[in-house]
C-alpha cells in the first residue's frame, strides 16, 4: 500500500497557505471534531495514538498534557517553531506551504489542554515564513477559528507570534520560555517542569510544530490510522530531512522507520549520492544526535546485531525514537540527515560540529560553556595539522563528563554538543589516527610553540609531560 | 505574615541520619549538619542558579548527579555527597572553571615559595595569577580548590584578555577573573531589584556587565557592593581596600552614617579599618548596605586632610600644641562666660554617650541650655512633633513583614538603600506597595500604585488615604471628598481609590516616609495623617531623617530647650537660628562635629571639635575620634541602642594623631572647670549614667527597639505657612547629600564626589527646553527679591513645573557652592518661583558675587 502523505499533501498545490484552499479538503474539519468532545477526551485520543514529540525528544504529546495540574486556571501553549538544529527545515515547510495545518493543531492541541493563550515562538531568521503565518492567523481569526467561543463552543483562545532573535537554545523549552518573557534566553533548572510552571509562572506546554500538525490528521482519520503508520513504539507519519550531495536532498513525508539507507538512496527520497561517492558519516537526527558511519565500510556480517565497536556500514538503522539506540545515537532527534561523503576530512566534520555548540551554548553551565570551547579549540588544533593522539582522548572525556545525561548541565545542548564528537572520535578513530600520524612527528610541539610559546612552556604538569611529549 | 513553623525532618546524609526543616535544599540541609559540599554559584538570598555544578551530589533514586543546591530536601532522602563518582567529577569541574580563570599558582607546586616572592609594588590591577589577584587569602574559589584536593589542570590556562573595568566609582571589575556564577546578577536583580548587572553574550564569550555596554553610573547603580560581596572570586574588588590584602581580622560595628543603623563588618589590616562588609543581622539590614556604609568608611576616616592633632591661635598663627595647652586655653576662655555669651552646637553624628556628656559639660559646668544641635533641621516640626513621632511602633522590618506598604517620598537608591531592599522583599512576598511621590523614584517603579500629587500635596493624599482605608467601597471617587481631593493634590481619583481598596485588604500596613516630606511647610496634612494611622492595628512607621543619632540628640537632650529623657528644661539658652539670622552674638561659639556656616560668624573664639577642620578660621581645635577610633553607642530609628566598636587604636604620634573621644575631650575640659562629675573611665560608664537618667536606656547595648514614653508636653510646633512666593515654577527642597559630622562626605569620599548628585537644579529636560537652558547652563530662580543662580541638570524624574535641589545636610567641604547658601537657608518649600536663563557675563557676574554678600536674606522670607 502506497502511503499517501498528509503533513506535506499541499506542497505544490498552489496557493496552499490560504484559508480557502486548506478548508476545501477537510480543513479544520479536525478541530471542529475536537470541539465537540471533552478536553480530556481529546488527551486520551492522543494518549492512544502514541503521538511522540517531534522536536527532538520523542515524549508523548498526551503524557506531557496529562502532566498539567488538574486545577489551573491559565495555562499557555508554546509553539516550538524555533527550529534551528543545522540540517532541519522540516518546520519550515510546514509553515511555509500549510501554516493552516499548525493553527489547525494549535487549536486543538489548545482546546485539549485548555489553554488561554498561544505563543508560537518563531525562529528569528524566519522572515517570509513569519508573514506567511501571521497572515494565516488574521484568517483564521476573522474566520472565527480563533478568539472568542470558537465554533460556538464556548472555548477561547488567542495566538499570538513572538520572534526569537537568533538562538539555538532558544528552541530548548526552558530557553524557550524565558526568551518569551522577554529575557535572556537560557534555560531553566528543571523541576519544575513547564508543566506545572512556565511562562509567567503558569502551567505551559511546549510542542513542536510537527507534533501539532499531526493532530488534525489523529482527529479525522482516527486512532487507527495513526498507529498503522510506522513501527511498534513510534507511530505516525514524520517528515524526514536529508541534505548533503545527495541527489535529491529535501524534506520528504514518510511513516516513521525508514531506514537511514532508504532515506539517502530511496527512489521516493535521497536517490543516492552524486557521482556515485560512497558515504562517510551520516548525521541522521540533526546534530545533536551523534554519527553513524557510511557504507565506504564493510558491511556487518550479523546485521541483526549492530555492534558500534566495530567499523562496519551502519546505514541499516531504523529511523525511528528507538532503533537509532542500538547505534549508539542519543535519539531520533529531527529526523534531518546530512550526509557526508567519504572524500571529506573527517576533522573537517569535528570543527563544523564543535563549533556550532561553542558558538550557541548560552553560557550558564560550567561543562557546556568550556567543554564546548575546548573540545572547539582542540579540534581547530587537530584540523591545523597539530593534533595529538591524546587529544582525541581528551574529546572523549570532555563529551563525557558534559551534559544532562550524566546530570551536569540544566539543559540538553550539552548532550548534544558532546555526542556527536565523542560518535565521531569514537566511530573513526583510526582515520584520526592515521591523519596524526601524517603530520609527522614533532607538527604539534611545533605548532604550539608557534602559537603560544608561553603555553609550551606551561608548568601544569599533566599538560606538559603526558602531551607535549608523548 | 507571621513566620511560618518549619517542621522538622529527618534524612540520610553520607549514611548518616540528619534532621533538616521542611523546605530547605539538599545544601542547605548539609551546611545545618556540617556536611561540606563544594558550591560557587549558591547563595542563602539567591535563587537557585544550577551553573557550576560544584554540588553534584549522589541521591538515591535519581538519575545521574543531581544538584544539592537546587534540590529540595525530602522526609527520607538518601544522599551521597562524597562517593568516588562525585569526587572524580566536581575535579573534572573544577578543572574546567579554572580552565578560564587566570590563576594557575592555585595549583602549582611552587605556590608558597612564590608567594614570598611576589612582593611587588603595582598600580593597577594585574590580572595575571592568584598571587595578584586582590582577593587572595579570602577567596572562596581558593578554598574550594583547597577543600576539593585539586592539584593539577589538564587544560592550558585561556585568557580571556578582557580590559580590567576602572571606570566607575568604588569597586573595580576584572572579568577575566570571572567564574560567571551569576551571583553578583543574581543578586543586583532579585534582593536589590536594580537589574544593572546581566549576562552579555552567550557560550565561551559570556560575560558580565550592564546591557548595551553601558557604565555602572549610567545604568542605575546604587553602589551598593552587594555584588561585591558576594562575589566568590577577585572579579569584583573595592578600590579603597583592593591591595589592602588579607585582613588580620573584622569587628562587629555599626554604620556611623543614618539612623536605619546597619550592622556591619569592620575588617583591620595592621591596626587600620581597611574595608566594610554587610553583616547578616537579621532585624535591620540583613547582609545589605548602602553606598555610604558600604564603600565610604575608610575614607571618611583617612582622607589626607583628616584633622589630627589639637591646634591653637597664637596671634598670627595656627599652630599645633599639646592637649594640655588646647585645653588649658579653651577652658580658660570658658571660665565665667555668661549663658548669653556661648553657644554650643552639636552634631547629630556624635555618639549617645557623646551627646549625653555635651548636654551634661553644658547644663552642670556652664550652667546654661545654651546647647543646639543640627539635629533640629533633621527633625523639622521640631522635638514635640518627633517626640510624638518617636512613640509610634517604628520598625526597619516591618516593611518586609507587611501585605501592604505605602512609601511617601524616596528614592532608595543611595539613600536608605536598605529600606528599599526591604521593600522589595515584601513585595516578592506579594505585598501591594503604594508611592506617593511627585517624583519618578526607584521605589515608583516597582510601585502597584504610583500617585502622584503635585509637590508639597503629598501629605494630603496621605491624609485621604488615612481617612479612608477600612471603607475603600464608600470612597467614591464621584463624592464630593474624593473630587476636592483630587483637584488639590493632581492625584487621579481613581488610581487613588484602587490603592484605596489595596490597601485596606491588606492586614500588616507599613508606611515608609522620605525625609523631604517633613521639610514641607504646610504639613498639618501628614501629621493628622500619621496619627490617624497610629490607630489602626497592625500598622509600623519607618520615618526617615538624615544624621546617625538624630534620635539620641532628642533624646538625650542635646537641644536647648529638652532635657534627656525627653524632658522640657527651664528657660532657653541661644539657638543656632539666633546666631544665624544675628539675633544673638555669643562670644565663644563651640561647634562640636558641626560645621553650620559657610564662612566665619560673627564671634570672639570659635572652638571646634571635630574630624575635619572646618571651611573657616577658628581660634581653637580639638581633634574628636572618628567612628573607627573610639567606642561608643548610637540611638538608630527605631530607638535600638547599638555599638560602635573602636577597631583603631594606634599610638599617638604625628602620623597617628592625637585624637580623643569627644565624651573625653568634655570630661577633661569639665575637670579643669572644677566639675567632680565627670569621671568617667569609658563610653560603657557613661552610658551605664544614661541609663540610670534617661528611661528606658539600657546599660549596656543591647539592640533592642524602643517607643519613646515621655510624658513632657513639648509644644508641637506650628508651622510657618507656605511662603507666597510668586511664578511658575514650584521650588522644592531635598535634605539631602551625605552629611556626616558637619562634613558632606562627598568632598573626602572620591566615589561620592563622582556621583555628583548634589550638583544643580534638577528639571524636567521638558522644562529645560521651554526655558530655553542646555543641561549645565546657569539658571536664576527668583524667590520674591531674592535670586539666586546655579548650574541645570535634565532629569527626567522630576515631574514638570518643579524644580529640585538639594539642601545639604551638611555644608562643611561645600565651598565651592557657597554662592547658594541664601538658598540653604531658605525654610520655605515648596515655594512658587521665577525662572530665567541666566547669561552670567561681566557686570552681572559681579553682582552675583556681591550677593554673596547677603546669606541671611532669606531667613527674613
Ligand atoms: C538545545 C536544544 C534545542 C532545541 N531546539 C528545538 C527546536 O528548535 N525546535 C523544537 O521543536 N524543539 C527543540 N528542542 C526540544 C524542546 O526542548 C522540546 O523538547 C520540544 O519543543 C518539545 O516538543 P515536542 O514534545 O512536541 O517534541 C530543543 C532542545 C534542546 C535541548
Ligand atoms: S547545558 Fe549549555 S546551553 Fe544548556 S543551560 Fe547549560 S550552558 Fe546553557
Ligand atoms: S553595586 Fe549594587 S546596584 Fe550596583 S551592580 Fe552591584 S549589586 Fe547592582
Ligand atoms: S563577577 Fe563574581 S559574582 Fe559575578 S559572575 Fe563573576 S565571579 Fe560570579
Ligand atoms: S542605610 Fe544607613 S546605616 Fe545602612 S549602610 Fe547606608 S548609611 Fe549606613
Ligand atoms: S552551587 Fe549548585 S550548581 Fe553551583
Amino acid at each position: 500500500m502506497a502511503f499517501e502523505p498528509v503533513l506535506m499533501k499541499h506542497v505544490n498545490v498552489p496557493n496552499s497557505t490560504a484559508l480557502t484552499v486548506y478548508k476545501s479538503d477537510g480543513g479544520y474539519e479536525g478541530a471542529a471534531k475536537a470541539l465537540k468532545m471533552k478536553p480530556d477526551e481529546v488527551v486520551d485520543l492522543v494518549k492512544q495514538a502514541n503521538l511522540r514529540g517531534r522536536g527532538g525528544a520523542g515524549f508523548p504529546a498526551g503524557i506531557k498534557w496529562g502532566f498539567l495540574p488538574p486545577d489551573r486556571e491559565v495555562t499557555y501553549l508554546c509553539v516550538n517553531a524555533d527550529e534551528s538544529e543545522p540540517p532541519t527545515f522540516c518546520n519550515r515547510i510546514t509553515i511555509e506551504t500549510d501554516p493552516h495545518m499548525l493553527l489547525e493543531g494549535i487549536l486543538i492541541a489548545g482546546y485539549a489542554t485548555k489553554t488561554t493563550i498561544a505563543y508560537i515562538y518563531m525562529r528569528g531568521e524566519f522572515t517570509e515564513q513569519f508573514h506567511i503565518l501571521q497572515k494565516a492567523i488574521d484568517e483564521a481569526c476573522a474566520a472565527g477559528y480563533f478568539g472568542k467561543n470558537i465554533l460556538g463552543s464556548g472555548y477561547d483562545l488567542e495566538c499570538y507570534i513572538h520572534r526569537g532573535a537568533g538562538a539555538y537554545v532558544c528552541g530548548e523549552e526552558t530557553g524557550l520560555i524565558e526568551s518569551l518573557e522577554g529575557k535572556r534566553g537560557w534555560p531553566r533548572i528543571k523541576p519544575p517542569f513547564p508543566a506545572v510552571e512556565g511562562a509567567f509562572h503558569k502551567p505551559t506546554v511546549v510542542n513542536n510544530v510537527e507534533t501539532l500538525a499531526c493532530l488534525p490528521h489523529i482527529l479525522t482519520r482516527g486512532v487507527e490510522w495513526f498507529t498503522s503508520l510506522g513501527t511498534e513504539t513510534s507511530a505516525g507519519p514524520k517528515m524526514y530531512c536529508v541534505s548533503g550531495p545527495v541527489n535529491r536532498p529535501g524534506c520528504y513525508e514518510a511513516p516513521l522507520g525508514i531506514s537511514c539507507r532508504e532515506l539517502i538512496y530511496g527512489e521516493d527520497f535521497g536517490q543516492g549520492m552524486r557521482d556515485g561517492k560512497k558515504v562517510k558519516v551520516v548525521l541522521p537526527g540533526g546534530l545533536s544526535m551523534g554519527a553513524l558511519r557510511g557504507d565506504m565500510f564493510p558491511k556487518n556480517p550479523n546485521p541483526d546485531q549492530p555492534d558500534p565497536k566495530q567499523d562496519y556500514d551502519e546505514l541499516d538503522c531504523i529511523l525511528d525514537f528507538d532503533d537509532v539506540r542500538r547505534y549508539d545515537l542519543l535519539g531520533l532527534g529531527t529526523a534531518a540527515a546530512v550526509v557526508v561523503p567519504e572524500d571529506v576530512d573527517i576533522r573537517e566534520v569535528l570543527v563544523n560540529i564543535t563549533r556550532f555548540y561553542a558558538l550557541e551554548s548560552c553560557g550558564q553551565c560550567t561543562q557546556c560553556r568550556e567543554g564546548t570551547m575546548w573540545m572547539y579549540q582542540i579540534a581547530q588544533r587537530l584540523r591545523a595539522g597539530a593534533g595529538r593522539v591524546c587529544d582525541l582522548n581528551l574529546l572523549v572525556e570532555i563529551s563525557q563528563n558534559l551534559g544532562m545525561m550524566p546530570g551536569l548541565s540544566i539543559c540538553g545542548l550539552s548532550d548534544g554538543g558532546g555526542w556527536p564528537v565523542r560518535n565521531l572520535v569514537q566511530k573513526f578513530r583510526k582515520e584520526f589516527e592515521q591523519r596524526i600520524a601524517e603530520q609527522g612527528a614533532d607538527a604539534a610541539a611545533r605548532r604550539i610553540k608557534e602559537i603560544n610559546p608561553a603555553a609550551y612552556e606551561s608548568p601544569i604538569r599533566g599538560y606538559q609531560a603526558a602531551e607535549v611529549h608523548p | 505574615m507571621s513566620p511560618r513553623k518549619t517542621r522538622l525532618r529527618k534524612m540520610e546524609i553520607n549514611h548518616r541520619e540528619v534532621s533538616f526543616p521542611e523546605g530547605v535544599t539538599v545544601l542547605r540541609a548539609a551546611e545545618l549538619n556540617d556536611v561540606y559540599i563544594p558550591s560557587l554559584c549558591s547563595h542563602k538570598d539567591l535563587t537557585p542558579f544550577g551553573g557550576c555544578r560544584m554540588c553534584i551530589v549522589e541521591i538515591e533514586g535519581m538519575r545521574g548527579y543531581p544538584l544539592a543546591c537546587s534540590t529540595v530536601a525530602a522526609e527520607g532522602m538518601k544522599v551521597l555527597t562524597d562517593t568516588a563518582a562525585v569526587r572524580e567529577m566536581r575535579k573534572e569541574i573544577l578543572q574546567l572553571i579554572l580552565s578560564e580563570h587566570p590563576a594557575s599558582c592555585l595549583i602549582c607546586d611552587e605556590k608558597t615559595e612564590c608567594r614570598e616572592n611576589q612582593f611587588t609594588i603595582r598600580k593597577a590591577g594585574v590580572t595575571t595569577g592568584c598571587q595578584n589577584c586582590p582577593n587572595d587569602g579570602q577567596c572562596e574559589l581558593q578554598e574550594v580548590v583547597e577543600k576539593v584536593g585539586l592539584t593539577d589542570i589538564e587544560y592550558p590556562v585561556y585568557y580571556r584578555g578582557y580590559e580590567a573595568e576602572h571606570d566607575d566609582p568604588f569597586f573595580d571589575r576584572d572579568y577575566n577573573m570571572c567564574i560567571l556564577c551569576g551571583r553578583c546578577v543574581r543578586m543586583c536583580q532579585e534582593v536589590r531589584g536594580t537589574g544593572v548587572l546581566a549576562f552579555k553574550f552567550r557560550g565561551p564569550l559570556a560575560q558580565i556587565g550592564p546591557a548595551f555596554a553601558k557604565s555602572h553610573v549610567e545604568a542605575g547603580c546604587e553602589f551598593c557592593g552587594a555584588c561585591v560581596s558576594v562575589c566568590p572570586t577577585g572579579a569584583l574588588a573595592d578600590k579603597v581596600s583592593k591591595w589592602d590584602g588579607q585582613p588580620d581580622g573584622f569587628e562587629l560595628s555599626t554604620c556611623p552614617f543614618c539612623g536605619l543603623g546597619c550592622q556591619i563588618e569592620l575588617y583591620h589590616k595592621d591596626g587600620r579599618l581597611s574595608k566594610v562588609h554587610p553583616n547578616l543581622d537579621p532585624v535591620v539590614n540583613d547582609g545589605q548596605l548602602c553606598v555610604r556604609g558600604r564603600f565610604s568608611l575608610p575614607e571618611a576616616t583617612h582622607h589626607h586632610t583628616r584633622a589630627r592633632k589639637p591646634m591653637l591661635r597664637r596671634g598670627k598663627y595656627f599652630r599645633e600644641v599639646t592637649w594640655n595647652e588646647a585645653l588649658d586655653d579653651v577652658a580658660e576662655k570658658l571660665k565665667g562666660l555668661k549663658p548669653a555669651d556661648f553657644l554650643m552646637v552639636v552634631s547629630g553624628d556624635l555618639t549617645n554617650e557623646s551627646l549625653y556628656t555635651a548636654q551634661k559639660f553644658v547644663r552642670t559646668c556652664l550652667k546654661s541650655n545654651s546647647i543646639d544641635s543640627t539635629a533640629r533641621d533633621l527633625l523639622p516640626g521640631g522635638p514635640g512633633l518627633w517626640a510624638k513621632l518617636f512613640s509610634l511602633p517604628i520598625s526597619i522590618k516591618g516593611l518586609r513583614e507587611a501585605d501592604a506598604i505605602i512609601a511617601v517620598g524616596l528614592d532608595s537608591r543611595f539613600y536608605f538603600s536598605v529600606a528599599g531592599v526591604e521593600i522589595r522583599h515584601a513585595l516578592k512576598d506579594g505585598a501591594a506597595l503604594i508611592t506617593i511621590d511627585p517624583r519618578d523614584s526607584n521605589l515608583a517603579r516597582y510601585t502597584n500604585y504610583w500617585l502622584q500629587p503635585t509637590p508639597g500635596q503629598e501629605g494630603a493624599v496621605l491624609k485621604a488615604i488615612a481617612n479612608n482605608i477600612r471603607r475603600a467601597t464608600d470612597f467614591s471617587p464621584r463624592g464630593a471628598a474624593g473630587k476636592d481631593i483630587a483637584k488639590k493634590t493632581g492625584v487621579d481619583k481613581v488610581l487613588l481609590e484602587e490603592a484605596i481598596g489595596a490597601l485596606s485588604a491588606g492586614e500588616h500596613l507599613a508606611v515608609l516616609l522620605g525625609p523631604t516630606v517633613f521639610e514641607y511647610n504646610a504639613n498639618e496634612d501628614l501629621v493628622d495623617a500619621l496619627l490617624k494611622l497610629a490607630g489602626r492595628k497592625n500598622t509600623s512607621f519607618l520615618p526617615l531623617y538624615n544624621g546617625a543619632n538624630t534620635r539620641g540628640v532628642l533624646e538625650l537632650g542635646a537641644l536647648g530647650e529638652v532635657l534627656p529623657g525627653v524632658a522640657k528644661a527651664k528657660g532657653q539658652g541661644l539657638s543656632l537660628a539666633d546666631v544665624i539670622s544675628s539675633r544673638a552674638k555669643p562670644k565663644v561659639l563651640y561647634l562640636v562635629g558641626e560645621v553650620p556656616f559657610f564662612e566665619r560668624p560673627d564671634c570672639d573664639y570659635i572652638i571646634a571639635q571635630d574630624i575635619y577642620y572646618p571651611p573657616f578660621e577658628i581660634d581653637a581645635f580639638l581633634p574628636a575620634a572618628s567612628f573607627a577610633e573610639a567606642e561608643g553607642t548610637l540611638t538608630n530609628v527605631e530607638g535600638r541602642v547599638q555599638e560602635l566598636v573602636q577597631i583603631e587604636d594606634l599610638p599617638d604620634g604625628a602620623v597617628a594623631g592625637f585624637m580623643r573621644p569627644d565624651w573625653y575631650i568634655f570630661s577633661r575640659l569639665a575637670e579643669r572647670l572644677n566639675s567632680r562629675e565627670f569621671k568617667y573611665k569609658s563610653a560603657r560608664a557613661v552610658l551605664k549614667e544614661i541609663s540610670k537618667t534617661v528611661p528606658g536606656y539600657p546599660a549596656k547595648p543591647n539592640r533592642k527597639p524602643r517607643r519613646l514614653a515621655s510624658k513632657a508636653k513639648l509644644p508641637v510646633e506650628k508651622r510657618k505657612a507656605p511662603v507666597a512666593g510668586t511664578g511658575p515654577y514650584l521650588l522644592i527642597a531635598e535634605p539631602a547629600g551625605f552629611g556626616h559630622r558637619g562634613i558632606d562626605l562627598s568632598s573626602k569620599v572620591e566615589g561620592l564626589e563622582e556621583l555628583a548628585l548634589e550638583e544643580g537644579f534638577r528639571l524636567n529636560p521638558d522644562d529645560l527646553q521651554k526655558l530655553q537652558i542646555e543641561p549645565g547652563e546657569n539658571i536664576a530662580i527668583s524667590i520674591n527679591k531674592l535670586t539666586v543662580t546655579g548650574p541645570t541638570k535634565a532629569d527626567a524624574e522630576c515631574p514638570h513645573g518643579a524644580i529640585y535641589y538639594y539642601r545639604p545636610v551638611a555644608l562643611g567641604g561645600l565651598e565651592q557652592r557657597a554662592n547658594l547658601e541664601p538658598l540653604y537657608r531658605l525654610r520655605a518649600s515648596p515655594v512658587k518661583v521665577k525662572a530665567r536663563a541666566a547669561k552670567a557675563t561681566g557686570k552681572k557676574a559681579k553682582k552675583k558675587a556681591a550677593s554673596r554678600k547677603i546669606p541671611m536674606a532669606a531667613s527674613t522670607l
